[in-house]
C-alpha cells in the first residue's frame, strides 16, 4: 500500500511541445489543468507562481494558460499552495477550483473537505487535486544555501534543478551543470517532512512524479472516479502520449523501492517521538 | 384589576428575551415590559487597549445574523475617529455586502414570522416547514434569496458570517472580473426572486391585518385591537441603504442628541405573576405566584434620541426617506418586505459601477489622536451606531448603539391596547436580534458601570 489506492498507472509525457519545453518532467501538470481549463472542467487552477526573488514560489489562482505556463518546474522549497483555498472561492469567484501540490498539501485539501473547519463552501467546489510525488522539501534558505553554497550558482543563473538518482543538480542558463550528492542536503530539510508518511500523493485524483520513467516523461497514477474521468477525456482527446509502465526502466518497482524506504524511515522517526522526552514524548498527529 | 402574566422565554426571534405584561380584566395589556436576559459579554470593555484593526473584528461576534453591519460600523468608527478616507472601489464593495446582508437576514425573518400569519382567505397558519404547496414553493424562494446574499457575501467580504474581507482603510481584496459577473448573476436572479416574494409577503401580512381574530402559531383565537401595535415615538434612521458617519459632509447622525437611562429607570419594579396560560404555544407561561423584577433583570441599557425612545429599522428608513406612513405592527413588517427591490437594485448598481482593477486600500492610514469617530451603520433593523476613539493606533474607548437596543422601548410602548396573546406578534415584527443588543456594559449618566449588579 505504499503507493496508496489507484486505478492505473502509465507512463506518460504532454502531447503539447510548447509546455514541455519548460516543464520539469512530462509536463503532466501543466498539459492537465491546461486540458481541463479549456474544457470547463475547472475555472482556475491554484499553483506555484514565480515570487518576489529568484526560485521562491508564490501561490496563484491561475486562470489562463499563460498563468499556468508561468509556474512549471519544480521549486525544492514550500509553497503554501493551501492558502489560496478559500481566497479561490471568495474574490476570485472560482465555481471548480483545480490545486497541485506534494502529498501534505492533498491531505490538507482532503481534510479541508471532509471537516471544513472555517473552510465555508470550500469542499464541493474542488474540482481536481492533482499532487506531486515528493521525498522532501527545504525552506527557502536551505535551498539558497544547497544551489549558492555547495553547487556553487547564483540563485538569478540556474535554470532548472532536479533531484533523482542520488543527487542534486543545478543546470544554468549558460549550459553548466553542478551536482552535489544528495547527502549534503539532509541537513537542510525541513524538519516536519520527517514524519511525513506519503510519497505518491495518495490522496490526489492524479498523482504524478519523474521517478520510474525515462527522463523528460512522468509516472502517473490515475486514482478517484474524478481523476479517471477527467484523464481518459484528456487521453481520448489526443492531449497526453503514453507508454505502458511495465515497458519503461526503471518503472514501478523504484517507485515501490523509494516509497518504501521514505515511509519506513519516516515511520521511525513518528515513533521516537513517543519516547523523546524522559518519561514523556513529542505529540503524533497520526493517532 | 391589573393582573400580570409573564411569556419567557419569547421564541422565533434572535436571543434571549422576555415580556412582562400588565393587563386588565379583559386581558389587554396596560403597561408591557419587553426585556433581554441575554448574559452581558462586555465586548466595548474588552475591546480598550486592542488594536483598531480587531475591535471591530471582535464586534462582528456580537451577531451572526447581522456580523456585516458590525464589521462596517465597527471600522468606520475607526476610521472616522482616525480620519481615514477609503477608495471609491472598496466603498461599493462595501455596499454590496451591506446589501448582501440585508437581503439574507429580511428573508430569515420572514421564515420566523410566517408561522403567526395565515395562508390568505383561510384560517390556517403558515408552516415553513411542510412540504405541501403553496407553502413548499415559498420556503424554497426563501432559501433561494439567502443561499444568495450569502453567496454575494462570501464573495464581496470574503464571508458571510463574520465577514473578513473589510479592514481599517478599505478592503484586503478586490474582485476579479470572474467574480464580477457571478455576483452579477446572483444579483439579477435575486431581484426578481425579491420582488415576486415581497408581493406574496405583503399579501400575506395584509390578509392577517384585516382578520378581526388571530393567535399566535397555532394557537387559539383571541379578538384583535385597531392600533395593533401603535406607538407615539417617532423614528431614527441615516439613509435608505447604507450608512453616515462624522467624515460626511452632512453626517445624519448626532452625538449629542443620544443619552442614555438605566434599565432601573425606564422598567417596571418587581412584580407578582398573578395570571398564567397552560396553553400557551410553544410552552406555558410563567406559572403565577412568580416574581418578576424587568429593572433588575433586562440586561440593555435604554438609549434615547432628543429625550425619547426612538423607533429604528425598515420602516424608520422608509418614513424618513420615502415618506411611508403606516403605524402599526403590519406596517413595520410590511415597510421591511418593501426594502427587498431596493436592496436588489443597489447591489446591482454597485457591482456595475466596480473597477476589479481598482485600488481598495487607502494610501495612507493615519493611526489616530484619541478624537472621537462615530459610524451609524442602517443594519438590518436599523441604525446601528458605532462610537470609538482611536490613538496610536489602540482602541481608547469603544460604544455600540445597536438597533434592537433602540428598539427594546418602542416595542414595550407598542404593546399597549394589544390582547397579550398577541403580544410576540408585535415583538416579532421589531425583528428583534437580542444578542446584538445585549452586548454591553450599561453605563450611567456618570460612567458607571451598573449592569455590574447583575454580573457580581
Ligand atoms: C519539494 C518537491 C519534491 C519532489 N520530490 C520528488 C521525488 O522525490 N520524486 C519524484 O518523482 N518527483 C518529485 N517531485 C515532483 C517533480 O519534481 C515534478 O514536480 C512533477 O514530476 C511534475 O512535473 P510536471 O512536468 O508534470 O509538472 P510541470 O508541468 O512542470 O508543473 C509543475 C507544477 O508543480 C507546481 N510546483 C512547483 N513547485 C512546487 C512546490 N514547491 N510546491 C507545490 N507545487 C509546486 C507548479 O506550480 C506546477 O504547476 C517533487 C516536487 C517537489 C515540489
Ligand atoms: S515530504 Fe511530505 S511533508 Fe515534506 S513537503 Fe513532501 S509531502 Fe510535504
Amino acid at each position: 500500500m505504499v503507493l496508496g489506492n489507484y486505478k492505473s498507472v502509465i507512463s506518460a509525457r504532454a502531447a503539447d511541445a510548447e509546455i514541455l519545453k519548460r516543464s520539469q518532467d512530462g509536463g503532466i501538470v501543466t498539459q492537465l489543468f491546461a486540458y481541463a481549463l479549456e474544457e470547463g472542467i475547472i475555472d482556475g487552477a491554484i499553483v506555484a507562481g514565480p515570487g518576489d526573488e529568484p526560485w521562491k514560489p508564490e501561490p496563484v489562482v491561475a486562470t489562463t494558460r499563460a498563468e499556468l505556463l508561468a509556474a512549471r518546474g519544480t521549486r525544492y522549497t514550500i509553497s503554501p499552495n493551501m492558502m489560496l483555498i478559500k481566497e479561490a472561492t471568495r474574490s476570485y469567484g472560482l465555481d471548480k477550483v483545480g490545486i497541485v501540490g506534494t502529498p501534505c498539501q492533498m491531505q490538507a485539501l482532503r481534510k479541508a473537505q471532509l471537516y471544513p473547519m472555517a473552510m465555508r463552501k470550500v469542499p464541493d467546489k474542488i474540482a481536481l487535486a492533482i499532487g506531486i510525488f515528493c521525498m522532501e522539501n527545504f525552506p527557502y534558505q536551505g535551498l539558497e544555501a544547497i544551489v549558492e553554497d555547495h553547487c556553487n550558482v547564483k540563485m538569478e543563473s540556474a535554470d532548472k534543478m532536479d533531484i533523482g538518482k542520488g543527487k542534486f543538480s543545478v543546470y544554468t542558463e549558460r549550459g553548466a551543470i553542478s551536482q552535489i550528492p544528495l547527502k549534503a542536503t539532509h541537513k537542510y530539510e525541513q524538519p516536519g517532512c520527517h514524519v511525513c508518511l506519503d510519497y505518491v500523493a495518495n490522496l490526489a485524483d492524479v498523482s504524478t512524479g519523474s521517478v520510474g520513467s525515462p527522463d523528460g516523461w512522468s509516472t502517473v497514477f490515475v486514482r478517484t472516479k474524478n481523476g479517471e474521468n477527467v484523464w481518459s477525456k484528456a487521453i481520448d482527446a489526443g492531449y497526453f502520449e503514453t507508454k505502458d509502465i511495465a515497458s519503461v526502466k526503471p518503472g514501478l518497482d523504484l517507485v515501490t523501492k523509494l516509497a518504501t524506504d521514505k515511509i519506513d524511515k519516516n515511520k521511525k522517526s513518528v515513533e521516537a517521538r513517543a519516547t523523546f522526552g524522559v518519561n514523556k514524548g513529542l505529540r503524533n498527529p497520526y493517532i | 384589576m391589573s393582573k400580570v402574566v409573564e411569556v419567557s422565554p419569547t421564541t422565533r426571534h434572535e436571543g434571549h428575551t422576555k415580556l412582562v405584561l400588565k393587563v386588565n380584566d379583559e386581558g389587554i395589556i396596560e403597561r408591557g415590559d419587553w426585556l433581554s436576559l441575554t448574559p452581558v459579554r462586555g465586548i466595548e470593555k474588552l475591546a480598550i487597549g486592542k488594536s483598531m484593526h480587531q475591535a471591530p473584528k471582535i464586534s462582528s461576534r456580537v451577531c451572526g445574523i447581522c456580523p456585516i453591519a458590525h464589521t462596517l460600523a465597527g471600522i468606520e468608527a475607526m476610521e472616522g475617529s482616525i480620519g481615514c478616507e477609503i477608495p471609491d472601489d472598496a466603498y461599493l464593495l462595501r455596499i454590496i455586502l451591506q446589501c448582501a446582508n440585508r437581503l439574507s437576514s429580511h428573508a430569515l425573518h420572514n421564515i420566523l414570522s410566517l408561522p403567526d400569519m395565515y395562508l390568505p382567505g383561510t384560517d390556517t397558519h403558515i408552516n415553513p416547514f411542510t412540504s405541501e404547496e403553496p407553502v413548499r414553493s415559498v420556503a424554497l424562494r426563501i432559501q433561494r434569496l439567502r443561499e444568495i446574499g450569502q453567496t454575494v457575501g462570501e464573495i464581496v467580504g470574503g464571508e458571510p458570517i463574520r465577514p473578513s474581507n473589510p479592514r481599517i482603510g478599505g478592503m484586503y481584496k478586490n474582485i476579479t472580473p470572474r467574480a464580477k459577473s457571478k455576483l452579477f448573476d446572483l444579483a439579477k436572479e435575486g431581484s426578481e426572486l425579491a420582488r415576486e416574494h415581497m408581493e406574496f409577503m405583503i399579501t400575506v401580512f395584509k390578509d392577517w391585518e384585516n382578520r378581526q381574530t388571530a393567535s399566535v402559531a397555532s394557537g387559539y383565537e383571541v379578538e384583535k385591537n385597531d392600533k395593533f401595535g401603535f406607538h407615539d415615538q417617532g423614528y431614527m434612521a441615516v439613509d435608505p441603504l447604507y450608512a453616515s458617519s462624522n467624515l460626511d459632509a452632512e453626517p445624519m447622525w448626532f452625538p449629542e442628541r443620544w443619552t442614555e437611562v438605566r434599565p432601573w429607570d425606564w422598567y417596571m419594579g418587581e412584580q407578582e405573576i398573578t395570571l398564567d396560560d397552560p396553553n400557551y404555544p410553544n410552552h406555558a407561561t410563567t406559572p403565577a405566584g412568580n416574581k418578576a423584577w424587568p429593572q433588575m433583570e433586562a440586561c440593555t441599557a435604554v438609549p434615547m434620541y432628543d429625550g425619547q425612545p426612538i423607533e429604528v429599522g425598515p420602516r424608520a428608513r422608509l418614513a424618513k426617506f420615502r415618506n411611508y406612513d403606516k403605524k402599526g405592527a403590519m406596517g413595520l413588517q410590511i415597510a421591511r418586505q418593501m426594502e427587498y427591490p431596493d436592496c436588489l437594485y443597489s447591489m446591482i448598481e454597485a457591482i456595475d459601477a466596480i473597477d476589479t482593477s481598482g485600488s481598495v486600500i487607502a494610501d495612507e492610514i493615519p493611526q489616530g489622536d484619541g478624537s472621537l469617530g462615530w459610524a451609524a451603520n442602517e443594519a438590518p433593523r436599523g441604525t446601528d451606531v458605532h462610537l470609538a476613539k482611536v490613538k496610536d493606533g489602540r482602541v481608547q474607548w469603544y460604544s455600540l448603539l445597536v438597533p434592537t437596543t433602540w428598539n427594546f422601548p418602542v416595542c414595550s410602548r407598542a404593546l399597549e391596547g394589544a390582547p397579550w396573546q398577541l403580544a410576540e406578534v408585535i415583538v416579532r415584527a421589531y425583528d428583534p436580534c437580542v444578542s446584538c443588543a445585549t452586548h454591553m456594559m450599561v453605563v450611567d449618566e456618570e460612567k458607571k458601570v451598573v449592569a455590574q449588579k447583575l454580573i457580581q
